[in-house]
């Protein structure tokens, strides 16, 4: 039996139909069933999660394999086996500013940045060597920047039309992201009968 | 004064996890004993450059840096290289708690047991400790394990044959780890030069292979070796295949297999045991590290996390 962590949102459309594709179906539909675990014939189960939780659950082993973005895998610090770029789920994780202001010009002194991914954040700021005043929001991350809260913020961006409209410019990018396959590390070499057929599949 | 819990990456062990993991304890050193190995107890406290950079360290009265074990693989080389010096081959075994310090998170502690097998450098050493790490498994009851076994030193030997820089032989090792073909083959398109050597490490990210089916592997990776040395490597990994055998644990190839503490030169595998979700124990063959010590001498080990197997016994 294979456990799959299912994100909710805007990943999971594009995610079950690679599944399906790939011979696994939920045996009820996730957007319609209010059940948390859903059995997917008797080979497979899918549990529905947020996806920035799907790297944890398979590092801990609650699930055997997920689907999240790039940006969560890093995020979370998990150790995971990442075998497949499912490519869909494109976006940028990019440094914003107000336009106008001086923050390029400014990276030499301490910035106040917002941001929901603050171990990628950090750690992009620290390998420049800028000391960064970080500020970990959990929604409505332009606002920290329009407001004034902060200098700038580091967040996804998919078309632009947000910072756009907030009057926010991206000043630099931080990673590409798009939907990961992640794998536990031990349910790969212990499962391997049922996974490498699926991961074949699937890639 | 506020209640005190055990820092976050430590904890109490009461009454029956106590008991348990002495027994687990007495099982294993049961194997050890049998297998020829005798026990060392290194102390708590070393100079800190026994240790790599995971040690948690602080400075002692006198201004010199001191660290909390870390690992007792290189206490145990130190000991082989000075007081047991020239005796060979050793076969020692350990048991206890190390320290280690993650480069964000908590200091947190380990308890781990294993051993150390000193001045034998042939795949019939090799072959013992993997039988060895089996036995121990078997001890505990745990009768669904398999053993993966690869080679830092074949990964370095390519890194090294692709002329990677130390920067791009640590992207490499990671997307390997990973099992990350999209960026592995990024990685490579972007940054080696197309040849032996890239077809070699692009084959690294390619899923394990049983004992059975890892000749034909291990033949493939033969035919693309770019270097003596990585030749040498894999006939290292073909050697102990051939000579492990009966294990009672499922021993697979995988040439992925990358992750180790520093010092690892040659092969290298982890342990998997059903129900634990990360490895419950990995070793592997170090024949610099004694050197370090002053006594150079080729040597192969392997522990167990006992922290991932008490709650399967």
């Amino acid at each position: 039996m294979l456990t799959i962590a299912l994100p909710k949102g805007r990943l999971q459309k594009p995610v079950l139909e690679r599944f399906a594709r790939a011979g696994v179906r939920p045996d009820e539909e996730p957007g319609v069933s209010r059940k948390l675990i859903i059995p997917a014939g008797s080979a497979a189960r899918f549990v529905i999660l947020k996806d920035g939780d799907v790297p944890l659950y398979v590092e801990r082993g609650a699930a055997d394999l997920g689907v999240c973005g790039l940006d969560q895998v890093l995020e979370s610090g998990a150790d995971l086996l990442t075998p497949i770029d499912f490519g869909f789920g494109k976006c940028r994780l990019c440094l914003a500013a107000p336009r106008g202001s001086k923050v390029e010009a400014e990276l030499g002194r301490s910035l106040r940045v917002a941001s929901k991914y603050p171990r990628l954040t950090g750690r992009w700021f620290a390998r420049r060597g800028v000391p960064v005043d970080l500020i970990a929001l959990s929604g409505s991350v332009e606002l920290a920047a329009v407001s004034g809260l902060t200098d700038a913020i580091v967040d996804l961006v998919e078309s632009g039309r947000t910072l756009e409209e907030n009057g926010l410019v991206v000043i630099d990018e931080l990673l590409q992201v798009s939907a990961r396959l992640v794998v536990n590390r031990a349910a790969y070499r212990l499962k391997v009968e049922d996974l490498l057929p699926l991961l074949e599949k699937l890639g | 004064m506020e209640p005190a819990a055990p820092l976050p990456g430590t904890q109490d062990l009461l009454l029956e996890s106590a008991r348990r993991l002495r027994r687990c304890e007495a099982a294993l050193c049961d194997v050890f004993e049998k297998g020829g190995y005798g026990e060392v107890i290194p102390p708590a406290i070393e100079g800190a450059d026994v240790f790599g950079p995971e040690a948690f360290r602080a400075l002692d009265r006198s201004g010199r840096l001191i660290a909390l074990r870390a690992d007792f693989t290189a206490q145990v080389a130190r000991i082989a290289a000075t007081r047991l010096a020239g005796v060979s081959p050793l076969r020692l075994y350990y048991r206890g708690s190390v320290v280690r310090r993650l480069e964000s998170g908590p200091v947190y502690e380990r308890l781990q047991a294993g051993c150390e097998l000193v001045g034998a450098p042939g795949a019939e050493a090799d072959a013992e400790i993997l039988g060895l790490a089996a036995a121990s498994l078997h001890s505990l009851g745990l009768k669904d394990a398999r053993i993966s076994m690869g080679s830092t030193g074949y990964f370095s030997a390519l890194a090294s044959a692709a002329g990677a820089s130390p920067r791009l032989a640590g992207a490499l090792n990671d997307a390997v780890d990973r099992k990350d073909m999209p960026t592995l083959r990024t990685l490579c398109e972007r940054e080696v030069p197309p040849g032996k050597a890239r077809d070699a490490i692009l084959m690294l990210a390619e899923p394990p292979r049983p004992q059975t089916a890892a000749r034909e592997l291990l033949q493939r990776a033969e035919a693309l070796a770019p270097t003596d040395e990585a030749r040498e490597a894999l006939q290292r990994v073909s050697a102990a295949l051939a000579a492990a055998r009966d294990l009672g644990a499922e021993l697979e190839v995988d040439l992925g297999e990358v992750r180790g503490l520093g010092y690892y030169s040659g092969i290298v595998f982890n342990l998997y045991a059903a129900g634990a979700p990360r490895p419950v124990g990995g070793g592997g063959r170090y024949d610099n590290l004694l050197g370090r010590f002053g006594d150079p001498r080729p040597a192969v080990g392997f522990s167990l996390d006992l922290d991932a197997l008490m709650p399967l016994c």
